[in-house]
């Protein structure tokens, strides 16, 4: 029997990583093959999914293929290879340390070492998996001899129940004052400190009273505490909104609420937050940076620059012109088209059917 | 800096002169938000054409955010502020607070500071004094750090005068096109080293890319903040020291480049490799040798700290850097000596004669070198 079997540094819950990994258990148990996922750690909720990594010699059969969800660093990048069964690699990118020098010392040293830990993993492997074309030339420049790009498996279809009390809410705070909205964990890459020029420069020139809300945990404090005294310094205190812990439901309203999602990201391997926006119908400005670009296609407003003034003329562009919102919004559904999860499972049950050598998928 | 919003009423958004495309079609869809890009980008610059953007402005506001990050990130050596965070961490205080919300929570805490106090104490005070050693280390080596920049200080050449440099107004000079095509697409900003009076940034900006300039001096700078061009008084060196790595989409470096001493030139060419974006342009302009000796005066030639090189030269530190180096440009004045008419007596050996004195020595004056930024 076919066997792919997923290693994943950590199983969490409403976890992007963690749903991916967990779908994708499933698809290939659908396609009849034996599939199990090996962890360093697993959160209480999903730890009867998941079995502790040093456990798979004892479970290994011949012909296992083996699946490493790469995003962190990880023992479980040095268990791999040590192992001789085929590894495959699903890379979702690494921030690259440069980001967090100066911010955070020990996040600099951890995504550094996973940086490594991919260049190791990376010739070893006998297929790359990218979620975009940007992390697939990374993993080819390191040295993998075979890269395909297939997209994260995400449900695009659920998760899109708007909590009305939540959005009630956040209407009754704000009034009609124009909402820029952006979801992402707060860390230096994400570009924060931009959205907040960005913000300010929109109050100055369009919209005096307009809002910014941001959505995510604050893992880098340091760096979160910097872009709050930021706004504050610029008068935004009370104009910038932090949302964190949310339900489902609850982020479907931020985003429902918002009039525009805006990314000035300075490095994405793939940027899931723009498949959420086209989901709730939210037109997108973002820069383009890293697969920001690749995953957006036509369905938002691609800026070659993070520079205030701009940013704040795009955002009033859009808010302001109901014709070019519609055709964002119908861009964003159509090009949301491309990353159903039907076909995106059906993808990667081909291509690890392919290199496990079954040939009841590839046929 | 302002942190209110401007008191002037936003202007009426402009009529959107782009079409929405009615037919199903890639194409259509991709040129309907390309001609919005450029009616959002002709916004911006009616936005600073009008004042709502005064010059500098986004550059205040890039460096007021540099104020709440850390230190290190300040791009400065800032030895002694850094220093005084680790004198002022370096204390550890054992009275621990006893506050509470309850009556009895605040007893309980004074009863377990009381009865620990004397086992904290004796840690604590180990803690400390390893802590002040390490902080007194440190004081040792900053001390020792700014005798040694006080040694180097009093080797430094004389200033020299700021015609130094061949006068090169880039814009209207016979490298400007070849600058502008090399940055024409860049995906991100261009920085113009060393730009004058922004004659260069202009024309970059006139071609669509989003250039901005530093020049270390104020008073150059004039005629291009009358302009509203983007532009600062900084020097390049200390410029790229703040910008982020992987920033800029084009870099052009004219002016002092020409004559840096050969530890600023190493640092200007990291700093270069590393705040360009892979795929990122590099315009360099300089002198050659030959040419800057013949513009300059004998004293500048003996006491410049730095002199030009030659374009090889460039082409061999920017290949070691992971640039990927195009065939130097050549151009300047023409200062090559013309040949004698063939009925001269003895042309032939005289016009042998000048063409070595021409090749050797009145060649061209200046060069320009295109490099991408490859890994």
């Amino acid at each position: 029997m076919t066997a792919v079997h997923q290693f994943v540094p950590a199983l969490l819950p409403r976890d992007a990583t963690g749903d991916h990994t967990r779908a994708l258990r499933d698809a290939f148990r659908d396609a009849g093959w034996d599939s199990d996922i090996y962890v360093e750690a697993a959160h209480d909720e999903l730890r009867h999914e998941a079995t502790y990594f040093e456990r798979y010699p004892e479970r290994a059969r011949p012909g296992d293929v083996l699946l490493y969800q790469l995003g962190t660093s990880s023992p479980v990048a040095e268990f791999l290879l040590g192992r001789h069964e085929p590894l495959v690699l699903d890379y979702h990118n690494v921030t690259p340390e440069s980001f967090y020098e100066g911010w955070e010392v020990h996040t600099a040293a951890k995504v550094a070492l996973a940086r490594h830990q991919v260049a190791d993993l990376a010739p070893r492997a006998v297929l790359g998996i990218a979620d975009s074309a940007f992390n697939a030339r990374e993993l080819a420049a390191l040295g993998c001899p075979e890269t395909v790009v297939v997209p994260i498996l995400v449900d695009v279809d659920s998760g899109s129940e708007v909590d009305e009390r939540e959005l009630a809410r956040l209407a009754g705070r704000h009034g009609d004052a124009d909402v820029l909205l952006f979801v992402g964990r707060i860390s230096p890459n994400k570009g924060h400190e931009k959205l907040v020029e960005a913000l300010w420069m929109y109050r100055h020139l369009y919209d005096p009273r307009a809002r910014l809300h941001l959505v995510g945990p604050a893992v880098t404090p340091d760096y979160a505490a910097a872009v709050f005294a930021y706004a504050d310094e610029l008068g935004l205190g009370d104009a910038v909104h932090h949302g964190q812990g949310l339900t489902t439901g609850q982020l479907a309203a931020w985003y429902r609420d918002a009039d525009v999602f805006v990314c000035l990201s300075r490095h994405e391997g793939f940027c899931i937050p723009l498949l959420e926006a086209m989901r709730a119908g939210t037109p997108i400005v973002a820069f383009d940076a890293g697969a920001v670009g690749e995953t957006l296609a036509d369905a938002g407003i691609l800026l070659s620059t993070t520079r205030p003034a701009t940013v704040a003329a795009a955002v009033d562009r859009v808010v302001r012109d109901p014709h070019l919102t519609e055709h964002l919004v119908a861009a964003g559904r159509r090009r949301l088209g491309d990353f159903a999860a039907t076909t995106t499972r059906q993808r990667f049950v081909e291509v690890l059917g392919r290199v496990a050598g079954d040939v009841r998928v590839v046929a | 800096m302002p942190t209110t919003p401007s008191a002037s009423s936003p202007a009426a958004p402009d009529s959107p002169t782009a079409v929405e495309p009615h037919a199903d079609d890639v194409a259509d869809r991709v040129r309907y938000l390309d001609e919005v890009m450029a009616e959002i980008d002709a916004e911006v610059r009616r936005r600073r054409a009008s004042g709502d953007l005064p010059a500098g402005l986004e550059a205040e506001l890039d460096e007021l955010f540099l104020e709440f990050s850390p230190v290190g990130l300040q791009g400065q050596a800032r030895l002694r502020e850094t220093l005084s965070l680790v004198d002022s961490s370096a204390y550890v205080d054992i009275a621990v607070p006893t506050a509470s919300n309850k009556a009895v929570g605040s007893y309980v805490k004074r009863l377990i500071r009381k009865g620990l106090g004397w086992y904290m104490n004796f840690v604590v005070a180990q803690i400390v004094k390893f802590a002040w050693s390490v902080s007194r280390m440190f004081h040792v080596v900053v001390d020792h750090l700014e005798e040694l920049e006080a040694v180097v200080e009093t080797q430094r050449s004389p200033d020299l005068p700021a015609d130094v440099v061949p006068a090169a107004r880039p814009g209207a000079d016979w490298w400007s096109p070849a600058a502008v095509d090399a940055l024409a697409g860049a995906s991100d900003r261009v920085l113009v080293g060393d730009c004058g009076d922004g004659s260069l940034v202009e024309t970059l900006v006139d071609a669509g890319v989003d250039a901005y300039g530093v020049d270390p001096s104020d008073l150059v700078l004039e005629p291009a903040l009358d302009r509203n061009l983007d532009v600062r008084a900084e020097g390049v060196l200390d410029h790229l020291e703040v910008v982020a790595g992987e920033a800029l989409g084009g870099v052009v470096l004219t002016g002092s480049v020409q004559w840096l001493r050969p530890n600023e030139r190493e640092r200007l060419l990291d700093l270069v490799a590393t705040r360009l974006s892979v795929g990122g342009t590099l315009v360099l302009h300089s002198s050659t040798p030959e040419g800057w000796a013949a513009s300059v005066s004998p004293v500048v030639r003996d006491l410049a700290p730095g002199r030009p090189l030659h374009a090889e030269t460039w082409v061999h530190l920017l290949t070691g850097r992971g640039f990927a180096v195009g065939e130097p440009a050549r151009g300047g004045a023409d200062r090559r000596l013309r040949r004698v008419g063939t009925g001269a007596a003895d042309a032939d050996a005289v016009n042998a004669a000048i063409d070595t004195v021409n090749d050797l020595l009145l060649g061209p004056t200046e060069y320009v070198v295109v490099a991408t930024r490859e890994r």
